[in-house]
């Protein structure tokens, strides 16, 4: 199925945030109008960013050792040669349009990724504006927890001071303004921090052990509208 | 609680459909509704809406179904617009579960469904579900990428939908009742 949108309204965080968390094999196309760029990924993580002066130059490589071959590269150092060049050009991005598919290439056992996506989303993370924050961490109310594997996704996210910081502090109890008041930092710093978490699987919205029904319901009365509906 | 004429003396139970702009909220009770859905629309205004619709909800919408002779189940839907957001909150006080619609085709406003959760969850915290609406459209995000997208857990039902089609409807509202037995169970 489709991941496709416009930079201007889901931004590289919310697309690596998708690629990241099911681990996606596969080349995000971006098209600028003037440039089109191939993000090359394999379980989650970029391998590779290769310019290409038509979309469709993508698809006629369905290995990467015939991408490496066409761009000129011998070996992983050349490939990470590249790759660190590149990324800043296509991180500065803000307008255009992208497209992920899914699968596509194949890959030999020895390319490996060599810059975690964690990483990547943290650094994009400090660099938000305001209404791009207000889109996850629109509410001071609310309240987040810890991953299961949080530690290991702080190992790979190079967590700054601050960040670790606000990471100790949420505990499942902490609202958004609790986290503020305590460490005494400005709510936009607080919620770029958080949307970095969110997006790298750092935290997650706190489950609700206890939900509550605002009308006193019974089971006899929940069958009864369970059959109407069936019977629609 | 606004009752109808013939509804009044019955008990209302209610279920609120939110989401954001053009999510298909009131295709979604119309279909289900057993009168026809009481609107309160007003032409759009702004360019970036007309080009999607020219009528939009302002205060709610709401279908009606009767359950039996002392309950009735209403649906009601928010206005998408986040200008007409006080309206979130008159709806959202006594509601037994929420249905929260996203277009799935349109990866720009999952934001806005995002920032609805955030509003309920944090004040009404009912059981919900998302319904991917418009998975019958070419473009459409899968349910599993919109759950990623929206911050969502494995816990939250994140279910294909298509509004206008009344089967698929009826799935989305079960599933929420499921959720709301869980409650019931747990008591």
């Amino acid at each position: 199925m489709a991941i496709t949108g416009n930079l201007e309204t889901f931004n590289f965080v919310d697309i690596f945030q998708i690629l990241k968390k099911d681990r996606k094999d596969g080349i995000l196309v971006i098209e600028t109008g003037s440039k089109n760029f191939a993000v090359y990924f394999k379980d989650g993580d970029i391998v590779y960013i290769r310019e290409v002066p038509k979309v469709f130059y993508v698809y006629l490589d369905i290995d990467f050792s015939d991408v490496m071959k066409k761009e000129g590269l011998s070996g992983e150092e050349d490939i990470y040669r590249a790759l660190v060049a590149r990324l800043p050009i296509l991180l500065s991005l803000k307008k255009g349009k992208f497209s992920f598919t899914p699968g596509f290439i194949r890959y030999s056992d020895n390319i490996k990724p060599f810059i975690p996506l964690e990483k990547i989303i943290m650094f994009l993370s400090r660099h938000l504006s305001k209404d791009e924050v207000e889109r996850k961490i629109s509410d001071v109310r609310l309240i987040f927890e810890k991953t299961e594997d949080w530690e290991e996704v702080a190992q790979r996210a190079n967590l700054n001071e601050t960040e670790q910081k606000v990471l100790k502090l949420i505990n499942g109890e902490r609202t958004v303004e609790d986290i503020k008041n305590e460490l005494g930092i400005d709510l936009f710093t607080l919620q770029k921090i958080l949307y970095g978490f969110l997006a790298s699987g750092l935290i997650r919205r706190k489950r609700h052990k206890k939900r509550k029904l605002g009308f006193d319901l019974t089971k006899g009365l929940l069958s009864r509208i369970i059959e109407k509906i069936k019977g629609l | 609680m606004f009752l109808s004429e013939k509804d009044k003396g019955k008990k209302a139970i209610k279920i609120v459909v939110a989401g954001p702009y053009a999510a298909g909220k009131t295709q979604f009770i119309n279909t289900i509704s057993e009168i026809e859905t009481v609107q309160t629309e007003a032409k759009t205004t702004k360019d970036s809406e007309k080009s999607k619709k020219s009528h939009t909800t302002v205060a709610m919408d709401f279908g009606r179904i009767a359950i039996d002779d002392k309950h009735v189940l209403y649906l009601f839907g928010t206005p998408g617009q986040s200008r007409f957001d006080f309206m979130w909150d008159i709806l959202g006080k006594g509601m037994v579960g929420l249905i929260v619609l996203v277009d799935s085709t349109d990866p720009s406003t999952f934001h806005e469904a995002r920032k609805i959760i955030n509003y309920f969850e944090t004040r009404y915290p009912v059981p919900y579900v998302v319904g991917a609406n418009k998975q019958d459209l070419k473009g459409a995000w899968s349910p599993e990428d919109i759950r990623i997208s929206l911050d969502l857990d494995e816990d939250v039902k994140v279910l294909p939908v298509v509004a206008k089609d009344k089967e698929s409807v009826k799935k989305v509202l079960l599933e929420l009742l499921k959720e709301i037995n869980k409650v019931l169970e747990s008591k």
